[in-house]
């Protein structure tokens, strides 16, 4: 075994990690199974502590709560059916039916297995590819890195949004954020109106937390009350019988193949996997007809797609600095507080750090079997847990998380800011996600275009005569027109 | 969605004006055939401006097909903000935690919850439990502000 390697998994394997991990996996079932609590409000309450703590455990622990906060989704899915993650509400289409007929111990204990199956093939996705793209990302130069950063930004417009022209708006207004503060190149300060503070930029971390807390926040205050019925159902055996895990394998086999292969592709996510999953397990199914009425095979395909799609996302996050979502997008964040820059270096400068990662998301996914299946009878209790008291909480982790990124008032000022763009974009229909991307990327996408130009004495030709990057920019165009043209197929059907 | 898109229209329209006016205030390039500083702020003035107008467009052409929702009641949340800017405007005097207590009550109270005992322990429990794992356990001071002294 490759000294890396093993040092990777002796630095996940140990016992503060690996206790870092199985706390995740606790956080991450209990914010997934509330409904109206998202993984990324998880990930705003643990931020902070991922500032002071080491980074081995602070991935530990992110990577916890990502992993487990997809299958606790489900259990809300299947015995309330409302999703507590936009990713299982593929899963409540049959796991609500099954707990219906008294059978909601048998669709957890389903959902929880394809969850762990589809978890651990995308940990196989990500051990074998993630190294091999990396080596071939070592290649890429500076204008190959722009047209692939491009393509990046492109196709989450294409995916992300249900009209292409606000999610490119969404990407041009996060590009527009990014040049404020020095530019990357000469280190000229710009639209900084001598404001010191600003002068080092607006933090993404910052402006993710506004983005994504404070509508929620906002939104929860719509659903005070909420009746969780349910939570206390009996629902019998959870250990799935050896009948019903022959009966999965198909579906599991579809939906981990699927969701890890589109877990790779940005802003693609885990809702989109577990639909496309559910309609493919239906098609093959011998029995298509018991979908929607209490299928296994519908809470295996999606449950197995929607966890297969997290190892996917860290692909490109791993290996070229590209996170395919919000969470993957903290993850980043939360690396480079401690000077570690995710992208195909990671694995030539810190190898070890980089395969201690992988085999994290292995032991994440291990905890989340060992958790969901010991602890459940327990956890779905928090489903009758008062959201009064936790909504609060969330504004406060909002506050102090914000401060603690650099003990600044204006960070709490900035994330406020943001939330109230974000609520104005929600009003306007425009996603956020291609935004947060453009946050995220959008200093890389800058310094490699000025750079590449530089070097070419300003002849864009550079740009197609590079294979690789060609190969990207006709990609790019390719999702735009894509995009383009099936919303207007759409427009024409509807008419 | 229609009225929706026109505002959206109108007011990314000028926000990329506005944009590219500041943008000719900065330095355009230092050496020959290398793009300067504002070489990329110009590129996203040109998007901003295409697909904003692109928006605008689409809006005065479509039909609107929203129902008007009478029912909806924005006070809550309006006051959600108005507390959200009240609690960071006291801030820095107060500290973090006198601040936070009465933010917290308020918070959990329009949240639903009316029972006295309950909102006054968690009030005070949350806030004070943030300040002590922060300070003595991740060696992040809170911001104590002008009250701070009270605390020792």
């Amino acid at each position: 075994m490759n000294a890396d390697i093993l040092q990777g998994f002796l630095q996940a394997s140990l016992p503060v990690n690996l206790m870092a991990t199985a706390i995740g996996a606790l956080l991450g079932i209990t914010v997934g199974m509330i409904p109206g609590m998202t993984i990324s409000s998880g990930i705003i309450i643990v931020l902070p502590l991922t500032f002071v703590l080491d980074p081995g455990m602070s991935i530990a622990l992110l990577l916890g709560l990502y992993v487990s906060g997809m299958t606790g989704g489900s259990f809300s899915a299947t015995l309330l059916n409302i999703p507590g993650t936009p990713s299982a509400s593929a899963t409540a289409i049959d796991g609500y039916p099954l707990a219906q007929k008294g059978e909601a111990g048998r669709a957890l204990g389903i959902s929880i297995s394809a969850s762990f199956i589809g978890g651990m093939f995308s940990f196989f996705c990500l051990y074998f590819i993630a190294p091999l793209l990396a080596d071939v990302a070592l290649e890429f130069r500076t204008q190959d890195l722009f047209s692939l950063i491009f393509f990046g930004l492109t196709i989450i417009c294409s995916f992300a949004a249900k009209s292409l022209i606000k999610g490119l708006l969404s990407a041009v207004i996060g590009l527009l954020i990014v040049t404020i503060g020095q530019d990357p190149v000469m280190g000229t300060a710009r639209f900084t109106f001598g404001d010191a503070n600003i002068l080092s930029g607006i933090h993404f971390l910052t402006a993710l937390i506004g983005l994504f807390a404070i509508p929620q926040l906002v939104g929860s205050l719509r659903e005070t009350g909420r009746r969780t019925a349910g939570a206390d159902q009996i629902f019998g055996s959870i250990l799935p019988k050896l009948a019903d895990l022959k009966q999965i394998i198909r579906p599991v086999s579809i939906g981990s193949s699927i969701g890890a292969f589109l877990g790779i592709l940005p802003g693609v996510g885990g809702p989109i996997a577990a639909f496309i999953s559910y309609d493919y397990a239906k098609k093959s199914s011998k029995k298509p007809e018991d979908f929607g009425k209490g299928s296994v095979e519908g809470v295996a395909a999606p449950e197995a797609a929607n966890n297969a799609v997290t190892g996917g996302a860290l692909i490109p996050m791993m290996t070229l600095g590209i996170p395919g979502d919000p969470v993957t997008a903290i993850l980043i964040g939360a690396l480079l507080v401690h000077g570690l820059a995710p992208g195909p270096l990671l694995f030539l400068e810190r190898a070890d750090f980089a395969y201690g990662v992988i085999f994290s998301f292995f032991w994440a996914n291990i905890f989340n079997l060992i958790i969901s299946f010991s602890g459940l009878r327990l956890l779905i209790k928090v489903l009758a847990a008062p959201k009064a008291l936790m909504m609060p909480a969330i504004a406060l982790f909002c506050v102090v998380g914000s401060y603690a990124l650099r003990n600044s008032f204006f960070d709490v000022y900035v994330m406020f800011f943001f939330g109230l763009i974000g609520l104005t974009m929600k009003w306007l229909n425009i996603p956020v996600v291609p935004m947060l991307l453009a946050l995220v990327l959008g200093k890389q996408l800058e310094e490699h275009l000025r750079v590449a130009l530089t070097s070419s004495k300003g002849d864009i030709s550079i740009f197609f005569t590079s294979p690789i990057s060609a190969i990207f920019l006709a990609l790019s165009i390719f999702s735009i027109v894509w995009s383009f043209t099936s919303e207007r197929r759409k427009k024409i059907a509807s008419t | 969605m229609r009225i929706r898109n026109i505002i959206a229209g109108l007011t990314l329209t000028a926000l990329g004006l506005i944009y590219g006016f500041l943008t000719t205030g900065l330095p355009v390039r230092s050496l020959p055939n290398t793009p300067g500083p504002s070489f990329f702020p110009w590129i996203i003035t040109a998007l901003l401006l295409v697909l904003s107008v692109s928006l605008l467009v689409q809006g005065l052409r479509m039909e609107e097909t929203e129902p008007s929702n009478g029912k909806k009641r924005p006070i809550p949340q309006a006051l959600f903000l108005c507390l959200f800017i009240v609690y960071l405007a006291a801030l820095p005097f107060f500290g973090f935690l006198f601040t936070s207590i009465p933010f917290f009550a308020a918070l959990i109270v329009m949240y639903g919850e009316r029972r006295k005992a309950w909102v006054a322990s968690f009030a005070i429990g949350v806030p004070v439990f943030l300040l002590l794992l922060f300070r003595d356990g991740f060696s992040i001071p809170l911001p104590r502000g002008s009250l701070g002294f009270l605390l020792g």
